[in-house]
């Protein structure tokens, strides 16, 4: 508790920004009126999810979890694309 | 006190479950339903990464974020003429 080292510092200021990211996007996600404001907010929490994922492997030293990370980025966007594909009367 | 932040972040990712699950029943509009379906399923797969089961997330994050979604669109498109979306 006495000895804060800069990379503590780090570790709990983008913690605390992710948390509001997340709040916010949650917030966004409920009283959001149509179905574009929702799928814009999923593709915020997808973004702000891979930082917490990238977050959690170095507090937890296993760097193993960052290819969850890989994962999320490359299937957020097939999400967000199907989505949209289907807004748009394709699919 | 890193430690206690993410169990405070975890606790925000598991009401995240809940408020999609809930969100999930409760909309009228389809498609907004199915997006709030994929919230719950991303938030379950931080949580999976928290418990240390990273091959559990990745699979979670791979099938029920990226193909339940597609294939539930697929599934409205094929059967809009059956049910129309603002009848209840």
């Amino acid at each position: 508790m006495t000895d804060f080292g800069m990379t503590e510092i780090t570790i709990i200021i983008s913690s605390v920004l992710i948390f509001f990211s997340i709040v916010f996007g949650i917030v966004r996600l409920v009283i959001g009126p149509d179905t574009v404001d929702r799928v814009v907010a999923i593709d915020l929490l997808t973004i702000v999810t891979i930082a917490l994922i990238a977050l959690l492997a170095h507090q937890a030293e296993r760097f193993i979890y960052l290819d969850v990370a890989l994962v999320y980025g490359l299937l957020s966007f097939l999400g967000v694309l199907a989505v949209a594909r289907y807004l748009e009367k394709g699919i | 006190m890193s430690s206690l932040v993410i169990t405070l972040l975890t606790v925000v990712l598991c009401a995240g479950i809940l408020i999609g699950g809930l969100l999930a029943v409760m909309l009228n509009n389809m498609v907004s339903a199915v997006v709030s379906a994929g919230l719950a399923s991303l938030f379950a797969s931080v949580v999976y990464v928290v418990l240390a089961a990273p091959d559990v997330a990745m699979t979670e994050a791979s099938i029920g974020s990226g193909l339940t979604t597609m294939i539930f669109l697929y599934a409205i498109r094929k059967t809009q003429k059956v049910e129309s979306e603002d009848d209840e």
